[in-house]
């Protein structure tokens, strides 16, 4: 029996396509940096803008293509309209290709990071209310209270329309005739959009978790929806971090810093779960989804190590404006995002791996740590280098000079573990005789798994991590 | 799988969003973040000064700061693209000023590509840069911590 495409796979396909061709431009991008000629044909201008707007349309697209799956088992009862889903990706692809194509035509958003012109959001925020009116329709037909995912789900579909509706104040003259308000109020809705597409991946995370233990008492529990309220207070009110050089009002950086500062909190208690299972011995490693979910966690704690620390204002004054945040950023995106997001494509799509994709999963693993650590160690050098001194940026650029270069050269190893991943899980997903998670009906059957299938790891560990 | 139906059907106690208690803690951080957003909006971002806010010269060239993609490659306040240096300050710095940065934009030089921008825009551009140059200095060079883990600075520039 051949597999049926449904709006969900159409999603995750296209966000798998969408992910290589970012990673591609990636590498364009890196090299530019090194050879300042490479692929004259795409210069930097055009290259950043296509790898940015590429990957994060592969964490949504997968992330909502989660969403379409999960949800009616998780409900027992059927989408509320497939064809509103297929018109939402539709919408969607379309939109993909004109955004490409305005970037080839040198014509940009211009801000950072999720830009293209204005004109093209009015389809995305179409489309994405399609998926709200789909969501509740659905989600309400939910029988007793809602566990933990479906709260980061229904906060993360309604706050990426709202957060990106905010990120385009800036069509008013109001937001953009004062830097200080337009540097603001960009990185707040960037902050809060990334928040709630991360509570789309977290919560993606914790239903892979449930439905592969069986125990769905972990996103019920007191805990859980203790941790979600963390998450989301950061969500809402930790963005100024960000912009602490910024001179705005004091208390909203403040504010930031000490919202900022509960993440501790989460850090600790992931630490405490941690020495529990690593004495277990149970690391959930015996599939791919469960290898997969494990490397999460291992990002989750790298990550949210850094980030509490250049949260301080005192070392972000060093960190800040350096490589240390691009560390950050693709620590989060590409470490926990894309790493949580591939347990959730291959838990979809369960079945033997070949060795390709096996290899794939350590490439990208090993050349991602080399990558990340390149990009600190850049940042470190730059951030010391400009407080301390008045050495001019060529100067700086110079010093740095071996990182970038680690950089580009390791980056070509996560697009080759990234590529090998793909080619796997497109290969999985667009097979025949898949057997596939999805054929369970509604999470009863759960029970169902094999418990040498079952992945052990703790929801709690990776669904709070609102950056 | 009697426990399980029991979660099904809410009636294994008190967790949960079906709890008012927990909705009630919801609504009210979403009530806080509108209240904070229309602060952010407006008093707290207000500009301390005339010369922080951008005439018209200086509008135009934001928008084409915008529309030659020029945050892919600069930053202001340490925000922005890496390949090129921070621009916060670049028309007030020692040995700088708003001759040098025209120059800049005029020609390109180093990794900096010559974007093929008009006279017209090159001055626009740089009248920008003169508006943000107005708003504060950046990097920030004193190492004045405080207990708190703030730096003096971040306390002093506030508005
Ligand atoms: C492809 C990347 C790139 C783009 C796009 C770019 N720049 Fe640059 N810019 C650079 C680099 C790199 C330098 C440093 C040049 C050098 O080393 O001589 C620079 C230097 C400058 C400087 C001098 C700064 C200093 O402190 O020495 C100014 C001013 C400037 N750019 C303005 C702009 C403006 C305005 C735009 C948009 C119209 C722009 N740049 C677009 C890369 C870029």
């Amino acid at each position: 029996m051949r597999s049926e495409l449904t709006p969900a796979k159409g999603f995750v396909i296209s966000g798998l396509l969408s992910l290589l061709c970012g990673a591609l431009f990636g590498v364009i991008g890196s090299w530019q940096h090194v050879l300042p000629n490479f692929v004259d044909a795409i210069p930097f201008v055009k290259s950043r803008p296509l790898h940015v707007s590429l990957v994060i349309a592969w964490i949504f697209l997968t992330a909502v293509g989660g969403v379409y799956h999960y949800l009616p088992k998780i409900v027992g009862v059927p989408l509320h309209s497939t064809r509103l889903a297929w018109l939402h990706l539709a919408v969607f692809i379309g939109t993909g290709f004109a955004v490409i194509a305005s970037y080839f035509l040198g014509r940009f958003g211009g801000r950072e990071y999720w830009e293209f012109p204005p004109a093209l959001g009015i389809p995305i925020a179409l489309s994405w209310s399609l998926l709200i009116y789909n969501f509740f329709r659905t989600a309400n037909k939910h029988k007793g209270p809602w566990p933990a995912y479906l709260w980061m789900w229904a906060t993360g579909v309604v706050f990426f329309l709202i957060t990106y509706a905010e990120a385009n104040l800036y069509l008013f003259p109001h937001f953009t005739s004062n830097m200080v308000r337009e540097l603001t109020v960009q990185w707040k809705a960037y902050g809060a959009l990334t928040g709630s597409w991360n509570l789309l991946v977290y919560g993606t995370a914790m239903v892979v978790m449930e439905r592969s233990t069986g125990n769905t008492a972990i996103a019920r529990s007191k805990l859980a929806y203790l941790l979600f309220g963390l998450g989301f207070t950061n969500l809402l009110f930790g963005w100024a971090h960000h912009i602490y050089p910024v001179p705005s009002a004091l208390w909203i950086r403040i504010l930031a810093y000490a919202i900022s500062m509960t993440e501790w909190i989460i850090l600790a208690r992931m630490i405490h779960q941690w020495r529990a299972t690593m004495e277990d011995g149970k690391n959930g490693s015996s599939t791919l989804f469960g290898r997969f979910l494990f490397a999460s966690e291992v990002w989750v704690f790298l990550n949210l190590g850094v980030a509490l620390l250049i949260s301080i204002p005192a070392i972000n004054l060093f960190a800040h404006g350096t490589h240390v945040i691009v560390a950050h950023a693709m620590g989060s995106t590409i470490g926990i995002n894309t790493t949580i997001l591939f347990a959730s494509v291959f838990f979809i799509g369960e079945r033997a791996h070949s060795g390709p994709t096996r290899a794939g999963f350590w490439i990208f693993n090993g050349s991602l740590l080399a990558f990340w650590l390149c990009l600190l160690g850049a940042g470190i050098v730059k951030g010391w280098f400009t407080v301390m001194t008045d050495l001019p940026f060529q100067k700086i650029t110079e010093k740095i000079w071996p990182f970038i270069a680690g950089f580009a050269v390791s980056g070509i190893g996560l697009f080759t573990g990234l590529s090998l991943l793909v080619w796997g899980a497109l290969k999985v997903l667009l097979a025949s005789n898949n057997k596939e998670e999805g054929d369970a009906h509604g999470t009863v059957e759960l029970d169902a798994i094999p418990v040498e299938n079952r992945c052990p790891s703790m929801p709690e560990k990776v669904m709070q991590h609102q950056r | 799988m009697v426990a399980f139906n029991k979660v099904l059907d809410g009636s294994n106690g008190p967790s949960g969003f079906g709890v008012h208690r927990h909705r009630v803690v919801y609504f009210v951080l979403v009530g806080l973040f509108i209240l904070q957003s229309g602060l952010t909006y407006t008093v707290s971002t207000e500009a301390a000064s005339p010369a922080v806010e951008l005439n018209d010269a200086a509008q135009r060239g934001e928008a084409l700061y915008r529309e030659f993609n020029c945050t892919a490659c600069h930053q202001f306040y340490g925000l922005g693209g890496h390949m090129g240096p921070d621009l916060t300050n670049v028309t007030v710095a020692a040995g700088k000023g708003p001759d040098f940065a025209r120059a800049v934009i005029f020609h390109g030089s180093g990794l900096m590509p010559n974007l093929a921008v008009s006279k017209e825009q090159a001055d626009d551009l740089v009248a920008f840069l003169e508006a943000v140059a107005a708003t504060g200095t950046y990097p920030i060079r004193s190492l004045d911590l405080t207990p708190w883990g703030t730096y003096e600075q971040m306390h002093s520039d506030a508005k």
